[in-house]
């Protein structure tokens, strides 16, 4: 009995390990992250500064479900998910949903342009991006937990809950099918 | 019996992390590089003491965390933050050049169709100095500073400035001086 009961001990502390650090092979890889049964942890209390440099607090926002994207002019896999969000902007708007785009270590003039003149492939179709920029700080980073990589993005339900963290770049399929799940 | 029971109890307490390790709905999450972790760089000099009047050479050989990729000197998107490298030149001593390796053209999962122009794996940057006839002859460092910004296969960490000191000697006018860290000067385009 003991010598069983042993075996589970060491077993179970072994996975137990296993599964607390299996996440820390020190890639970023694209992780998304649950917070809770209810729907996540509350939004933060932030204002951003958006790219005419008025505030904009991310409670303005609420009863619409929000993606807010971290991203970055510099960031290559940032731009690389562009399109899939100009999609989505096009596809959800109308049902509630936005995308909030938050220009992280990065300068106003170096956004505006980008922003404004920089065409992706949507499709075939040659788009720039229709949803709203704001700009970032570390202190909005820090109130979002802290980035651990970018493009990092946070879903938001129409409560103001962060239901789910994407690190890394998404994944269209996971991020479409989790957003048509908060409308 | 009795002599189980805190056995017991701690088989209990086990299960129940295990069990509540195994049902937490958040995902371990990954650990990535603090950005300034994922270039070590160390500085070398082309002699082992450098006499007031001669040129001589510093290599920063910059070593890229596996996995990781920094954009090259010259990144062929305007909006890319390019590696960069500046010295804080005591008096005395001269930055003559600054000579970045080219980079490598590579295509990545997020830009299947625009390649990057990077480094990775060991990069050497060059410092071409003068030591000046007024230069303070002793030990003297030459602060140096390295800016990159890094990424993986799918996230990039912001940019960063890491310093590297440049430890130099240097002599009197005319003193002998021997050529000093001939594996990193003696390789092909050093």
């Amino acid at each position: 009995m003991k010598r069983l009961a042993s075996a589970f001990l060491i077993g179970s502390m072994a996975l137990l390990v296993s599964v607390g650090f299996s996440g820390c092979s020190g890639k970023i890889s694209p992780t998304a992250t649950t917070a809770s049964k209810s729907g996540g942890q509350p939004e933060p209390d932030v204002t951003f500064k958006n790219l005419q440099g008025q505030d904009v607090s991310l409670a303005s926002f609420k009863g619409k479900v929000v993606l807010v994207n971290m991203w970055g002019t510099w960031c290559e896999p940032c731009r690389g998910e562009i399109p899939t969000l100009i999609q989505m902007q096009k596809d959800y708007s109308s049902k509630g949903f936005t995308i909030l785009g938050v220009a992280t270590n990065d300068e106003v003039k170096r956004v505006i342009p980008f922003v404004h003149d920089t065409k992706f492939d949507v499709g075939g179709q040659q788009m720039t991006m229709n949803y709203p920029i704001v700009m970032g700080s570390d202190q909005i980073s820090t109130a979002f937990g802290g980035l651990l990589g970018m493009p990092t993005s946070f879903l938001i339900n129409r409560q103001g809950d962060i239901v789910k963290r994407y690190i890394g770049s998404l994944n269209p399929t996971e991020i479409n099918s989790d957003v048509k799940a908060q409308l | 019996m009795n002599k189980l029971k805190p056995f017991r109890l701690a088989v209990a307490a086990c299960a129940m992390l295990l069990l509540a390790g195994l049902s937490r709905p958040v995902k371990a999450q990954a650990a990535p590089m603090a950005a300034n972790q994922v270039v070590k760089a160390h500085a070398y000099v082309s002699l082992d003491r450098v006499p007031r009047g001669k040129e001589f050479e510093v290599a920063i050989v910059a070593t890229i965390h596996e996995g990781y990729h920094m954009n090259s000197h010259k990144p062929l998107d305007e909006y890319l933050i390019p590696t960069t490298m500046t010295a804080k030149t005591p008096e005395g001593i001269r930055l003559v050049d600054t000579i970045y390796p080219p980079g490598r053209n590579k295509k990545f999962p997020f830009s299947p169709k625009k390649p990057l122009n990077v480094y990775s794996g060991t990069v050497t940057l060059r410092l071409r100095m003068k030591a000046e006839p007024n230069a303070h002859v002793g030990k003297t460092t030459i602060p140096v500073t390295l800016r990159y910004q890094a990424c993986n296969m799918s996230s990039c960490l912001p940019p960063v400035r890491i310093p590297v000191d440049v430890p130099v000697k240097i002599a009197a006018a005319g003193a002998s001086s021997h050529p000093a860290n001939r594996e990193i000067f003696s390789k092909p385009g050093m």
